[in-house]
């Protein structure tokens, strides 16, 4: 099956459908693979490392589109400059693997659906762990949450780390990052990365481990809230209006205090929230910068313009919706793995098919031959997203019946004990006596003496009592020694034999072992 | 002057070097002065017993050659086959050695006993008594130890035989050997050793060696595998007790005392194996665990399902470049790759790359306690970067990497959040709280617990499936560049 990738042709778009990694992977998986030239340049990867792995290098973007069987791009299909439209150069019934949001593009898709085209759309792809690995969402999230730190230090005026020379201290940036999805998290770590003092705010409070794990402080709102605040898609849903009151009161409060703003609040298929109002952003410190990862729907800030800088009351407010494409490289290396992993899915003994009765295939496959199966069909059931693990441990309630049988044994043990005692003592002689306390002394002393051995020396420890358990090679010695050559002595003769063995072989093994135990020579 | 108390004073000398030796073992600076200890004391004792009133009385009497010549010969012989064993074994078939000289001391306490028995046929119910109780965990020594050999060495299987009555079986020989010891506690007038075949108190004797034997035998072939380190330390315990009756049964106190500590020494790493797992150790000896007669999980039913995330030696190599902190989880399956040198090297490559690379190890990983840490101290890793399971448990969540040589059960998150898992509450090393998990492994195949580990089909475990020794290898080439 032939596989083209043409370049992208969305402006500002620097990001490619496959790296010279995948585009091996794709051969080994039985596609033949032709590309654009030029199609990873603005990624950093040059025609001839395509060449080198295997990809045929076609000049122009028109032949691509017509020969492939499979196209693979990042953005859906768009109109070029000289008035062709990408989804017209598709072949009849062709495939094609790429973002859609089918949603907003209804008439893209229409479009696609007249050639026959079969389409499949990233962005539709389910959230479930099994579909991790294509999910290009998730993948690009991380890197725009990265990418949001590094473009707003870039703005920012200041240190990130606070810093403590001679020429003064600065105390580190405060960063606030508001919704811990991916690509909030991959902002906390930047930033931490960097050396700032970070505070997150999310509406699903089981997302406090997460942050609170990146060394961030969670934001908490002291407000009750049924089920989690999270959607059977992972995402947050909208809340309450009492919630969202005292949501805002706390980010009204937050900006005056923080250098950094970074929003990551995205209702899929809705205009994002305002989070940040225009009053928030007037109160807040002079050279301070607002990231709004949610620019593309409208902004979670009041000033944010998608694809520009606003600056308003001395802040900077980033709106840039091409995060993702700012880190090219990577971006593509990721965005080509994810596909790898869809393809490598799709592709069975009978090579690349489609398969409805995949629950990741059925839901991300807008058009079928041209026929639209998108939306796909509700699940039957809908997911509690309650098996999210908690990390509580119940402790086993089931303990305390044993308990109260044990200290009956226990009490058992010690009459039977005492019996023992007072009959020893009754009956015995006195010489059993006399090795009676030796040996029950030698116990105690046992027992307080290796209670203290650290665990790495356990087999030396072994080892060692083997060798000392040897002792009992004076038994055999008593015994072998003897006017004449009974069987008695013979026995002993081997009793001692045995024993030796276990006497030199157990202490000089502990030697070899001891020996190699070593510390560290700095 | 006389010498009649100077064995005597010698063997309390030994005796407190003895217990100088156990103690000198509780850390690393002081183990091989504690060893030193230990072989001082050894020498002392068995030079006391040469001047011990019972061998001046036969050098008087017979002369030094039927005093001597037998003892020193045997001595010779037993060194030298025991420094042969001690140089050549390599250090991951310390297990089987270990169970191996653990039969030797059970069959030199059986010897010792019936010996005794033939020299004193009828010295007292009590000393009868002890000459019985020697015998009889001297005998389940030897036999359990032999068969505890057996199975790590790979010869017989580590899987538990489960006979349908077994405990009914384990009462029924206990119940004779105590019920026989009742005739034989009369003792033997007169008894006749060159025609010893008429006597009963022998048959009986044998004949309860012979049980208790059989006993030991079914014990140790009803555990299954991954409680050999509790068996191993049993048996050690036991070899001490056996140790220690004979000491009754010769009237010899250091014996009595060496006997007690080693057989307490044995009884706490029972006990301290025991609760790594979770487990009593009445459900580890009767239990017959590992196999869980027919309650294994089907291999598609219950079990653990998801999607596993597969890695290369090339993605290993890049999450390791990239970590800043690493931990090393060894198991079982790196003793068996032989892989602790090349596993070493890679560390120290790290380690030089800037990263902080630290060992942790279960105290039941392997098959010995201590196991792991004896491998990696053979293959150079300094005992400064190794750490107890407890110790750094909470840094799980800090580091970067974890990478799983050859463990399963170790890891496995059920054991904290699973009720019904069979190893439910054991405590285990939290590897799923680190960043990225890497779990080198030869298939997804259950450890010996049986029970399916979660965390292979964690999104942050990637499994790397081959032979851990060919996958490090791998590693450390790509390392070198």
């Amino acid at each position: 099956m032939k596989i083209g990738i043409p370049t992208e042709t969305q402006s500002g778009e620097r990001r490619v459908a496959a790296t010279p990694a995948t585009v091996k992977k794709l051969i080994k998986m039985g596609f033949e693979v032709s590309i654009q030239a030029g199609a990873g340049a603005q990624a950093q990867y040059l025609d001839g490392n395509y060449a080198e792995a295997g990809a045929t290098i076609v000049p122009d973007g028109a032949s691509i589109w017509k020969d492939s069987e499979l196209v693979l791009k990042v953005n859906a299909p768009g109109l070029l400059e000289d008035g062709i439209h990408e989804a017209d150069l598709l072949r009849e019934n062709g495939h094609i693997i790429s973002l859609l949001f089918p949603a907003q593009n209804e008439e893209l898709v229409a479009r696609l659906g007249k050639r026959g085209v079969t389409a499949l759309a990233l962005d539709q792809i389910p959230r479930i762990s099994r579909a991790q690995k294509m999910d290009v969402l998730s993948s690009m999230a991380n890197i725009a949450g990265y990418r949001a730190i590094v473009e707003a230090s870039n703005l920012y005026g200041g240190f990130f780390a606070g810093q403590m020379t001679a020429a003064g201290k600065t105390r580190p940036a405060q960063v606030l990052v508001i919704g811990a999805g991916v690509a909030g998290l991959a902002a906390i770590a930047a930033a931490r990365g960097l050396g700032a003092e970070v505070r997150a705010f999310d509406v699903r409070p089981a997302v406090k481990d997460q942050v609170e794990s990146l060394g961030a402080k969670f934001l908490e709102l002291k407000f009750e809230e049924d089920g989690g605040g999270e959607t059977a898609g992972g995402y947050a849903k909208t809340m309450s209006p009492e919630f969202i009151a005292a949501e805002m009161a706390l980010f009204a409060d937050q900006a005056k205090e923080v250098d950094i703003i970074v929003t990551t609040a995205l209702i899929p298929g809705r205009k994002a929230p305002v989070l940040i109002t225009k009053e928030m952003v007037d109160t807040m410190k002079p050279g301070s910068v607002v990231v709004d990862l949610a620019a593309i729907q409208g902004g979670n800030c009041g000033y944010t313009e998608a694809d520009k800088v606003v600056v308003a009351s001395g802040v900077n407010i980033i709106g840039y919706t091409d995060l993702t494409s700012r880190l090219p490289t990577h971006a593509s290396q990721f965005f080509g793995t994810n596909i790898v992993n869809l393809l490598s899915d799709m592709v069975g003994e009978e090579g690349y098919a489609i398969d409805l009765e995949d629950e990741v295939i059925r839901k991300s496959l807008v058009l079928h031959n041209g026929e639209k199966i998108w939306p796909p069909p509700p699940d039957p059931v809908v997911e509690k997203p309650a098996a999210k693990p908690t990390a509580e441990i119940v402790a086993p309630t089931s303990k305390e019946e044993p308990k109260g049988i044990s200290k009956l044994a226990s009490a058992v043990g010690m009459m039977v004990a005492v019996a023992a005692m007072v009959g020893v003592g009754l009956y015995a002689e006195a010489a059993f006596v006399q090795h009676l306390t030796v040996f029950i002394l030698a116990c105690f002393v046992g027992w307080q003496v290796v209670w203290n051995v650290t665990p790495a020396l356990h087999t030396p420890l072994m080892s060692v009592t083997n060798a000392i358990s040897g002792i009992i090679v004076v038994g055999g010695m008593l015994q072998a020694a003897a006017p004449t050559l009974s069987t008695s002595v013979w026995l002993g003769a081997l009793a001692i034999l045995v024993a030796s063995i276990n006497i030199a072989g157990g202490f000089l093994v502990t030697q070899r072992m001891l020996q190699m135990f070593r510390k560290e020579a700095n | 002057m006389t010498i009649e108390n100077l064995p005597n004073v010698a063997y309390l000398v030994a005796a407190v070097l003895f217990i100088r030796s156990l103690g000198g073992l509780s850390n690393q600076e002081t183990a091989r002065r504690g060893n030193l200890f230990g072989i001082i004391g050894m020498i002392i004792a068995m030079a006391a017993t040469t001047i011990d009133p019972r061998v001046r009385s036969v050098v008087e009497s017979a002369g030094f050659g039927a005093a001597y010549n037998v003892m020193i010969g045997a001595v010779v012989i037993g060194f030298a086959i025991g420094a042969f064993l001690a140089v050549r074994v390599v250090m991951t078939a310390m297990p089987q050695l270990v169970a191996l000289l653990h039969s030797f001391v059970g069959l030199a306490a059986v010897l010792v006993g019936v010996s005794t028995w033939l020299a004193h046929p009828n010295a007292g119910a009590v000393h009868q008594i002890e000459v019985w109780l020697g015998v009889a965990i001297g005998a389940i020594t030897f036999t359990g130890s032999i068969i505890a050999w057996g199975k790590l060495r790979g010869s017989l299987s580590g899987r538990p035989l489960i006979l349908p009555a077994r405990h009914l079986l384990n009462a029924t020989i206990t119940g004779a050997i105590v019920f026989m010891a009742v005739p034989f506690m009369s003792g033997v007038e007169g008894l006749d050793v060159a025609n010893i075949t008429s006597s009963t108190s022998f048959y009986l004797l044998i004949g309860m060696s012979l049980l208790a034997g059989l006993l030991g035998i079914h014990l140790v072939m009803s555990i299954g595998g991954a409680d050999m380190p509790v068996v191993v330390s049993l048996l050690n315990s036991y070899s001490g007790w056996a140790a220690a009756a004979t000491g009754f049964m010769l009237e010899n106190d250091l014996l009595i005392i060496i006997g007690a500590l080693v057989g307490s020494s044995g009884a706490i790493l029972s006990f301290i194996m025991c609760k790594a797992m979770n487990r009593s150790i009445w459900n580890v000896v009767f239990g017959g665990f590992g196999a869980n007669a027919g309650k294994q999980p089907a291999p598609s039913g219950d079990g653990p399902t998801g999607t596993v995330t597969e890695t290369d030696v090339a993605g290993l190599t890049e999450l390791a470049l990239n970590a800043r902190s690493i931990f090393i989880i060894p198991g079982y399956g790196m003793a068996v790759a032989r892989a602790q040198h090349l596993v070493r090297e890679m560390a120290t490559m790290l380690r030089d790359n800037g990263a902080k690379v630290s060992y942790v190890i279960h105290p039941v990983a392997g098959r010995l306690p201590g196991h792991m840490n004896v491998l990696l101290a053979e293959a150079g890793v300094p005992y400064d970067t190794v750490f107890e399971m407890d110790e750094v448990n909470e840094d799980c969540p800090d580091t970067d990497l974890v990478i799983v040589i050859g463990a399963n059960d170790i890891v496995n998150p059920g054991a904290e959040t699973d009720e019904s898992s069979p190893i439910y509450g054991m405590p285990v090393i939290q590897a799923w709280k680190a960043g990225t998990v890497v779990v080198l492994k030869r298939s997804l195949g259950a450890g010996y617990a049986g029970v399916g580990n979660p965390l292979f089909y964690n999104d942050n475990t990637e499994m790397l499936f081959g032979d851990a020794r060919e996958t490090i290898q791998g590693v450390v080439a790509s390392l070198r560049g």
